[in-house]
């Protein structure tokens, strides 16, 4: 068959060798002949490929043609502008699962400090943000913006991806298996010893108990800020080893010693809840008075702030009970004769203070006259100086004195904070004895939190195996033998009893990311293994079992009354918390005040400089320092981002000679850090300050050699750490460095921003200050016929937490551009909290201004733009069509309240994966170029008046809430629908005198209206023209 | 009657101004003039990549942020539309009042006008956020529907002021250009060189028809040309008057925009035309010192102009009783940026007094240096415009400083590249001085004549 298709191929074959050819067809053939052969190849006899010779030919018509053709192909090719990528939808659909549609599940967080109460929202099996849980009685729907920042710590790129051994700082893979095997054989030989960060959990510390018991183990809580000393204060004064639960709300009159309750103490986020809601009612609104040795949160938002030093914290409350107990002879512990004794030498606190006589009998009068309903408080790092028993058994008395012990503190509900430095320094002592064999370390961090001198790094040699749950490798981690990291809090299941009869279930929201353990499982698989502990540890596969075990046996009898545990267990996951009241009410039962107790009471020696140690709002004790979103959420008060620094008065400064920036070194005895100086108005000359929570080494990336640790400064021993009050020294090292400060200039220069009037001006008038000014238009204006959003912001209930701003961010996306770019006013909040300070600069006062876009009706932003991507829709809003804009910043510059952010750099696509998961799909990433500003979360407007129509309803209140108002603790921020009359937005817009829009005069007419700051200082009028001029650029 | 200096030096003939003119044009360049433009040629590469970075990184480069989101690109646009302003006086305005003296200088003066107008009307483009997105800024018709440009923007009526500006200029300086490039066509011996210039002088051949023609439609673009003069650098100044930023939103802005920027481009014009002396030694026959001595004039007469509007901007900052005004104006005067308020006084005030004396105003480095200034002081008045305005505003929370950064540096350096290479290039290729123009006006001042006839 071939050969009959291919004669000429055989004949070629054929002709190469003559000899055997048989047949020919022509004498050339027969000859062999060159040229006949070269001709026998060509398959025609004219060819359509090429002819004659090839190389001076060229390019043959076939051949061109084919080559354009793939040419052609192969442009077009490239000019597809997109590859196809095809998205599958879910093929089987999960239950309770639609697409695009979000899912909340209830669950709760902690950090060591407070607790709260979550709803995660899910999109497609990915938690996107963290919201309150308005069910949970303490923060009842609000979040504090490091509660909002966690997500990010879920998604964190460097998170340990498996178990590691590590060896000499280096880390290893391992498998669980022969970990477990390992550790088994290594508890067998006792001295155990768990290590733990402060557990609210019921079940988990049970969990524990149940090991400890298994392993003969002992269990030690820590926390680097342990309230301890509140604790101690107590069992002193009454016998009770607990930290009571605390009413602000109850509270007329609340003195504050150094008690950043507003800011980081305890539960700041309940506290500013109840500290507004005395507030609300402004005709008889409480007065707080703060004696501040830092300049804290409370104390910019208190309405008599006093600079003091550490040293003097004794005398301002055994100062205050001498006025009331021995001046005038007030209450029952009047004619005790210890009592007086105790009292007498801090007959002179006033002078001592440098505060004038008066005022400081003006407060000891305001407690008396509201006796069962003031409150004192002081404690928290920074009330942690050597006297800081002796300064809570003062303030125990001063409140038994005052009767509010059972009315506005109350023991009958406690907090369920138990860490102690003195179990971590008794530990720290049987390990350098060589007592403790195994060390299993959960979310407590010594490594970097205690101080170097403490030899914990030496004892830690001592211990034969240190196991570290952290999720990296870390401080803490380095000098383990094995990281075995847990769970994110998001990936696990738990419970919290923060307070006494406040129960949280902790839901896990996403399946664990990676191939890690919770510690609980660890504990449940070694006892196990090892086959010790009680049966309920050992019989359950996973903790889940464990923990629902736990609840139907011990906590369904108490609270599951007449339901089954199948019901009761699905309505606790719904709503996520059960409460018995305990927090809301106070029991009334006041406790006998132990007068013994004062014998130790005396006057400490003040003087020279005093540093103080404080949390911030932003990372409170570190742990969060790889969250980027902390380290751009600007400290409430100072406006400092990416980095800590030690802050001075102005007079120190000018003494020091030394300027904002300039690097100083702290020396405390031995120990010293080097930090930039911060100069802060109202500060006492004689402290300095420096936050807690920098200078991680460990953390990761982001975290990093940011700040210096000042932990490192605390004087640890026996009997506690002094974090405060320590005797000090300052001096310049010759470096400098620039502080990313958000706000250049802290002085209101007389302009009508944030208006100030006295509870006096208020009672008189109540649009006290509030100057409208009679503005006109020769325009008709925009008509708004359906809705038209507004927005109120109280000037009197915001306390400049900052929650809003860390919730905005999670909520829209919103990028972060780090130190270099904030140094160079390139932040992209769409909310900000401007604060400014009034009065003198030693003592300034501050005031606090959350600015968002105020979605003007006669926008300046609108006009100016070339190509109307920024456009007014029909219900009010001001739009931004992120696709439309070109960038030319025009309506940055024509906005009156620089609210306008802008995309200097491509900030999206740089989001490290997987952190890109947090994003929210429901509102665009915007890329380089483009301008934003807040929407007033626009998409959730969308989303519920689709829920409306779907309803078949209209819309009404309450329906949108915005991001920033969900996580409001202080509800200063109401939005709403202006056109509806029953909306509390309409109502506050015509009806509240104290309501104003910013710039009123410049006749934008925003949507949004700032209500007059009321402060309760006992005066008669707030000049505001006192504002001072001289600010900080 | 005053008698009229010669507006021609050196009792030349009609063929001695050809040759003169059309020298460096038939010559091969020299040694300086090519350490020139290749210099000037570094400089714009070194431009090119500069804004080539911008573009792939982001505007973040720049030192524009928030508050000041406008920054050296803005500055250096309107410095760069300011210096054209004179060519277009000179060979406009000054053609309509027949003031004789501009014919030797008005050609050079033109094509920095081009030139500049050239150099500032890259930066509005790519100082947008997204350049490959700026034909947006134009209404063309398209299928969005209602999504259009927005007439309320003044950006958007600089769009057309700058581009029929350019359109403008551009064609008034070619189409008197067209007899000289015939000239240059005529003498050719090469005939490459016949070709292109036959090709770029339309077929000219000098009839007295087209003579004719041709003064029509010269006369006709000096009366298009006359209004852009104050039109463009009012619509300009819109960009900051119309918007509401205490500073910028002032009614003197036009006027007062105009006047400064008259006076910075006499200043480019003197600082361009000593060079052009020094280069060129034959054209100074033609560039007298009488001719640099009027210029000094006029940019002694703007320079008080512009110190009136410094003046007047203050009075009614304090008599207005705005108190956001007020600020910005003491703020520009005396807070952080003072030093470049103070630049600004000292180069476009002060300095430019110099020339009330005869002496100085007739010497070559004295002019000279005070032009350098004038150079220097006007970019600093956009500067004080801009920034100062915008740094601190309204809300003193959100104050800031603009953080310059070296890509700042980089555009205001790399844009005099290319205006640099555009001129050196035209000087080599195309009459540097209006041949057809300056002959008429040769004997002016001459004895014979008896001078003075217009």
């Amino acid at each position: 068959m071939s050969d009959m298709h291919h004669p000429h191929e055989n004949q070629n074959n054929d002709m190469t060798s003559p000899a055997e050819s048989k047949y020919w067809l022509s004498l050339e053939q027969w000859a062999n002949d060159p040229e006949f052969i070269e001709m026998a190849k060509q398959e025609f006899k004219s060819t359509p490929l090429r002819e004659g010779n090839e190389k001076e030919e060229g390019w043959a018509r076939r051949e061109f043609l084919k080559l354009m053709g793939a040419s052609m192909a192969l442009a077009t090719a490239s000019c597809v502008r997109r590859p196809v990528q095809k998205i599958v939808p879910y093929a089987k659909q999960p239950e309770e699962l639609t697409f695009a549609v979000p899912n909340f599940y209830t669950s709760t967080w902690s950090d060591g400090g407070e607790s709260f109460g979550l709803l995660v929202k899910t999109r497609e099996g990915r938690p996107i943000k963290v919201e309150g849980n308005p069910n949970h009685p303490l923060n009842k729907g609000a979040l504090s913006a490091r509660a909002q920042a966690h997500i990010l710590s879920l998604y964190d790129p460097e998170r340990l991806k498996g178990p590691k051994k590590v060896d000499g700082g280096k880390a290893s893979d391992v498998k669980w298996d022969d970990v477990d095997a390992e550790i088994v054989k290594q508890l067998g030989k006792g001295g155990v010893v768990v290590l733990t960060g402060n557990m609210t959990g019921p079940t988990m510390k049970a969990l524990v108990t149940d090991f400890c018991s298994g392993f003969k183990a002992k269990h030690v809580v820590w926390e680097a800020i342990s309230y301890e000393e509140i604790r101690e204060g107590q069992k002193a004064s009454y016998g009770d080893d607990l930290i009571p639960f605390y009413h602000f709300d109850k509270a007329k009159v609340i003195v504050s010693v150094d008690a950043d309750f507003l800011g980081t103490w305890i539960a700041p986020t309940a506290f500013n809840r109840q500290f507004s809601s005395g507030r609300k009612d402004i005709k008889s609104m409480n007065r707080l008075v703060v004696f501040d040795s830092m300049y804290s949160l409370t104390g910019a938002n208190a309405d008599l702030r006093y600079k003091i030093k550490p040293s003097l914290q004794l005398d301002v409350v055994m100062g205050l009970a001498h006025e009331i107990v021995v001046k005038k002879s007030q209450s029952k512990f009047a004619g005790n004769a210890s009592v007086k004794a105790a009292l007498e030498p801090f007959a002179g606190a006033a002078q001592k203070l440098g505060i004038e006589p008066s005022k400081f009998t003006q407060v000891a009068e305001d407690l008396w006259k509201n006796k069962g309903e003031s409150l004192v408080v002081a404690g928290g790092l920074q009330g942690s100086a050597s006297h800081a028993k002796e300064l809570q058994i003062a303030v125990n008395f001063l409140n038994s004195v005052l009767e509010n012990d059972g009315r506005t503190v109350d023991a009958k509900a406690a907090f369920n904070l138990k860490g102690s430095n003195k179990d971590l320094f008794q530990l720290i002592e049987s390990m350098k004895k060589g007592e403790v064999k195994t060390l299993i370390v959960h979310r407590a961090n010594p490594m970097y939190a205690v101080t170097a001198d403490m030899g914990f790094a030496e004892a830690l040699k001592k211990v034969e195996m240190v196991i570290y749950t952290g999720d990296r490798v870390d401080e803490m981690g380095a000098v383990s033998n094995y990281v075995l990291p847990d769970h994110h809090p998001m990936e696990t299941w738990g419970d919290s009893e923060f307070a006494d009869g406040v129960l949280s279930i902790h839901q896990p929201t996403i399946r664990p990311l990676y191939d890690t353990r919770s510690l609980q499982l660890s504990l449940m698989t070694w006892a196990f293994m090892a086959k010790v502990g009680p049966k309920r540890l050992t019989t359950p596969e996973i903790f889940y079992d464990y923990l629902r075990e736990f609840w139907k046996t011990d906590l369904y009898p108490k609270f599951g009354k007449g339901k089954s545990f199948d019901a009761f267990w699905d309505e606790v996951l719904q709503t996520g918390v059960i409460s018995t009241g305990k927090v809301e009410k106070a029991s009334g039962s006041g406790r006998n005040f132990k007068t013994e107790a004062l014998s130790n009471v005396k006057p400490v020696k003040s003087e020279g400089t005093e540093l103080v140690l404080y949390p911030t709002v932003q990372f409170y004790d570190g742990t969060l320092a790889n969250v980027a979103w902390l380290h751009e959420l600007p400290d409430p008060v100072t406006k400092v981002t990416w980095d800590n620094y030690v802050s001075v008065s102005i007079a120190t400064a000018q003494k020091l000679s030394a300027k904002e920036g300039e690097y100083m070194e702290v020396t405390v005895g031995s120990k010293k850090i080097e930090v930039p100086l911060h100069i802060q108005p109202g500060l006492h000359d004689d402290v300095v300050s420096v936050a807690v929570g920098y200078g991680r080494t460990g953390a990761g990336k982001v975290g990093n050699n940011i700040g210096a640790n000042a932990y490192a400064l605390a004087q640890w021993s026996k009997d506690g750490v002094v974090y405060s009050g320590l005797s000090a020294s300052l001096k310049k090292t010759g470096k400098k460095t620039q502080l990313a400060c958000t706000q250049g200039h802290h002085s209101m220069e007389g302009r009508k921003i944030v208006v100030e009037a006295t509870l006096a001006e208020y009672m008189k008038d109540n649009g006290a200050n509030n100057h409208k000014h009679k503005v006109f238009s020769i325009w008709s204006g925009h008509q708004y016929n359906g809705q038209k959003w507004g927005m109120s912001l109280d000037l009197n209930l915001c306390t400049g937490c900052s929650a809003c701003v860390t919730a905005c961010q999670a909520e829209n996306n919103i990028p972060v551009v780090g130190k270099k770019y904030m140094l160079e006013g390139r932040e992209m909040h769409w909310i900000r909290i401007d604060r400014y300070y009034v009065g003198a600069p030693e003592n300034a006062e501050a005031v606090f201004q959350p600015v968002m876009c105020q979605h003007c009706d006669n926008a300046p932003c609108e006009t100016v733009c070339p190509v109307a991507a920024t456009t007014h829709s029909s219900d009010g809003l001001n739009d931004m069509a992120y696709n439309r804009c070109v960038g030319t910043r025009y309506c940055a510059n024509n906005c009156p309240y620089k609210v306008r952010r802008y995309n200097w750099f491509e900030y999206t696509t740089q989001t490290e994966k997987p952190l890109h998961l947090q994003y929210n799909p429901e509102v665009t990433v915007r890329p380089r170029g483009v301008m934003e500003k807040c929407t007033f979360c626009v998409q959730r407007i969308k989303s519920a008046r689709n829920q409306a129509k779907i309803d078949k309803r209209d819309m009404k209140d309450g329906d949108v809430q915005t991001a920033c108002q969900q996580s409001c603790p202080t509800d200063a921020i109401v939005f709403g629908d202006v056109n509806d009359p029953e909306s509390k937005v309409s109502k506050i817009f015509k009806t509240e005198p104290r309501a104003y829009a910013l710039l009123e005069e410049f006749n934008a007419a925003p949507a949004v209206r700032y209500s007059v700051k009321i402060r309760n200082n006992g005066q008669a009028t707030r000049n505001q023209d006192g504002a001072h001029k001289g600010g900080h650029a | 009657m005053m008698k009229r200096n010669q507006l021609v030096l050196g009792n030349k003939t009609l063929k001695d101004i050809t040759e003169d003119i059309v020298k460096p044009v038939e010559t091969l360049p020299s040694k300086q003039w090519l350490s020139l433009f290749l210099s000037a040629k570094v400089l714009l590469l070194f431009y090119i990549s500069m804004i080539a970075i911008i573009i792939a990184n982001g505007m973040g480069l720049l030192g524009v942020n928030n508050p000041v989101a406008w920054g050296t690109m803005i500055i250096t646009f309107v410095f760069w539309i300011g210096i054209g302003h004179a060519g277009t006086l000179i060979s406009a305005i000054l053609f309509l009042f027949r003031q004789k003296w501009r014919t030797s200088v008005a050609r050079t003066a033109e094509a920095m006008t081009v030139f500049a107008v050239m150099t500032a009307g890259i930066f509005p483009l790519i100082h947008t956020g997204r350049p490959w997105l700026d034909f947006w800024l134009f209404p063309y018709p398209n299928q969005r529907g209602p999504l259009w440009t927005n007439f309320r923007s003044p950006l958007l009526w600089d769009v057309f002021a700058v581009s029929t500006y350019a359109t403008v200029s551009a064609v008034f300086w070619y189409i008197g250009m067209v007899p000289d490039l015939a000239t240059i066509r005529d003498r050719a011996v090469h005939p490459l060189r016949k070709k292109i210039y036959g090709i770029l002088s339309f077929g000219w051949r000098g009839t007295a028809k087209q003579w004719s023609h041709f003064e029509m439609l010269y006369m006709l673009l000096a009366g298009l040309s006359t209004p852009l003069v104050l039109s463009v650098h009012t619509i300009v100044s819109f960009d900051f008057a119309v918007s509401n930023v205490p500073g910028w939103h002032t009614t003197i802005f036009p006027p007062y925009f105009v006047a400064g920027a008259i006076f910075s481009g006499f200043g480019m014009v003197v600082t361009l035309m000593t060079l052009v002396r020094i280069g060129f030694p034959q054209f100074k026959d033609y560039i007298t010192i009488d001719h640099m001595e009027v210029m000094n004039k006029i940019i002694m007469a703007t320079g008080l102009m512009v110190g009136y509007a410094y003046g007047s901007e203050f009075f009614i900052a304090w008599y207005s009783g705005n108190a956001y005004e007020k600020f910005a104006f003491i703020n520009r005067a005396f807070g952080p940026y003072a030093w470049s308020y103070w630049i600004m006084i000292c180069c476009n005030v002060v300095i430019p007094q110099l020339f009330w004396k005869k002496s100085f105003r007739r010497s070559i480095p004295i002019m000279f240096t005070v032009s350098i200034f004038v150079n220097i002081g006007m970019w600093f008045e956009r500067f004080v415009i801009t920034v100062t305005s915008l740094h601190r505003d309204f809300l003193p929370s959100s104050w800031g400083m603009y953080a310059w950064s070296f890509f700042d540096t980089g555009v205001l350096v790399g844009s005099f590249g290319l205006f640099l290479t555009l001129f050196l290039l035209y000087l080599r290729v195309l009459p540097a001085i209006s041949i057809a123009e300056v002959k008429p006006v040769m004997n002016v001042g001459k004895e014979t004549h008896g001078g003075h006839h217009g």
